[in-house]
């Protein structure tokens, strides 16, 4: 048993947020001067900074969610260095996972292994960093060859290929909820049959979240509510993992926890 | 978009840059930043290491990166080339950094761009999504930091497993994935239903698949069932 949220963590996830940031600042200063430069109004640009600060408000709330989620396993700090950078949802989340069944572990058991705990570490990093490679040495490169490009590829097919991207790494974590074999639990209050394997809970609770966010979607394009629309996304995630906790204490014990693959 | 008057702008050494040097001086800004991010981002494995005295077997890491890596970096490679026009030269070194392009930094840089009336691949274009994904990129880092500090006493008592949020926090794939999904199944549901289908009918048989290995397998069968789609003239 090890402590992963000592103070020598922390530190090393103060030091990577600062540079983080100053990179964000620097480059905000530098595009600032240039807007003013080409003439750019500075309500202009006050709009774009406020705007942009409240867009941004509600998707960090999943990433935050995502970091609270991981942390049940990682401890905070790792999941809040690596959301930090580069870090996006999915892809912490699967690195994490691949890390953890190498070793026999689970998103859903606290990593107690010292060894363990640095092999998601070095995973989840390696995993993430080649952006971070490639985009120094080849973006130059590239911005001249995409400009050529541009206008070749049919503008609908290129839509058509990163949705299905990103919907063939959706459905991955969507089927398992659906059909998905779970490392079963054994739980002081909820018993030894509450694992996280799908069933009833897993179905309902991706069912609430689509529904929530369909109807919230709806609802903010047929009123024009703008907020709304920015923050349907955490809305529904909460709403469905509220669903999840009304299940487990208002329903009886084998239906709410009933798992149909184990 | 709106201009100010000239002589606010005068003065100012960024007005002395051409448009070609102005993009040359962000390209060093950018190289130099992304390596020393690079550099953090490598310290923190190193470090924790050092400080438990323990190192994985690099067999162990190759093992894990062996799922993954092959879909990350073809990803990197795509995202690459996808968000080159739309993101300009310093909004791209930003939101590479930090991150969360497709849910947050690009729908970021896109609303600010209709919102300030300026188009991609212009000049304003490229001051303004450097200014938005900055913006976006300083308030989820500090959003982060905060609710960790925040959290971090309390979340002991959040997640354990007698907890009442216990099994919110069991759900929270289903949860997130489904809303984070539901967009994009209602808007491209010719796209989605195969794969879904498909996978769920490969983990009726083999339930043990784990997500590491079905995200290939999805993200592979969506595009090659979108490619066909389009080439059928379905889409």
């Amino acid at each position: 048993m090890f402590d992963s949220e000592n103070g020598f963590f922390m530190l090393i996830g103060g030091v990577v947020v600062a540079v983080v940031l100053g990179q964000s600042i620097f480059f905000l200063i530098k595009a600032y001067r240039r807007a003013l430069a080409l003439g750019i109004e500075r309500a202009t640009l006050r709009g774009t900074i406020v705007s942009s600060a409240l867009f941004t408000i509600a998707p960090s709330l999943a990433i935050v969610a995502t970091v609270l989620a991981l942390a049940n396993a990682l401890g905070i700090i790792l999941p809040w260095i690596r959301l930090s950078v580069i870090g996006n949802i999915s892809q912490e989340t699967t690195a994490a996972t691949a890390a953890l069944e190498t070793v026999g572990g689970t998103l859903s058991q606290k990593v107690t292994d010292p060894e363990a705990f640095t092999l998601v570490a070095w995973v989840m990093t390696l995993g993430s960093c080649m952006p971070l490679i490639l985009l120094p040495l080849f973006l130059k490169k590239l911005q001249g060859g995409v400009n050529k490009a541009e206008g070749k590829i049919p503008a609908s097919l290129v839509d058509a290929l990163s949705a299905a991207a990103f919907i063939g790494l959706i459905a991955a974590f969507v089927s398992r909820s659906i059909a998905g074999k779970g490392a079963a639990g054994d739980n002081p209050l909820y018993g030894a049959s509450f694992g996280d394997g799908a069933g009833v809970m897993s179905v309902v609770t991706l069912l609430a979240s689509v529904v929530c966010m369909l109807i919230l979607q709806r609802i903010a394009e047929k009123k024009h509510i703008r907020w709304l629309e920015t923050f349907a996304m955490p809305i529904s995630m909460f709403f469905a993992m509220g669903v999840a906790i009304l299940m487990a204490q208002v329903l009886p014990e084998n239906i709410a926890f009933l798992e149909w693959r184990g | 978009m709106k201009k100010q008057s000239a002589s606010e702008g005068k003065g100012l050494k960024h007005l002395d840059l051409s448009p070609a040097q102005y993009n040359s001086r962000m390209h060093l800004y950018g190289r130099v930043s992304t390596l020393l991010a690079l550099a953090a981002l490598l310290m923190v494995p190193t470090s924790f290491c050092l400080y438990l005295g323990v190192w994985p077997k690099a067999s162990g890491i190759f093992a894990g990166l062996a799922k993954v890596a092959p879909l990350f970096y073809a990803t990197a490679i795509v995202e690459m080339v996808a968000y080159t026009p739309l993101l300009g030269t310093g909004g791209m070194y930003l939101s590479f950094v930090t991150g969360n392009i497709s849910n947050l930094k690009l729908p970021c840089a896109l609303a600010a761009m209709d919102g300030a009336k300026v188009k991609p691949n212009s000049e304003e274009g490229e001051v303004i999504t450097t200014i938005s994904i900055a913006v976006s990129s300083i308030v989820t880092t500090v959003i982060i930091a905060v609710c960790v500090l925040l959290f971090k006493p309390f979340l002991p008592y959040l997640t354990r497993d007698d907890s009442v949020f216990a099994p919110a926090f069991r759900q929270v794939i289903p949860a997130l994935f489904g809303a984070l999904g539901a967009t994009y199944f209602a808007k491209n549901w010719k796209i989605s239903v195969l794969p879904i289908a498909a996978l769920v009918i490969l983990l009726v048989f083999s339930g043990g698949i784990p997500a590491g290995t079905l995200v290939p397998i999805g993200v592979v069968l969506s595009i090659a069932w979108a490619l066909l789609l389009w080439k059928l003239k379905k889409l």
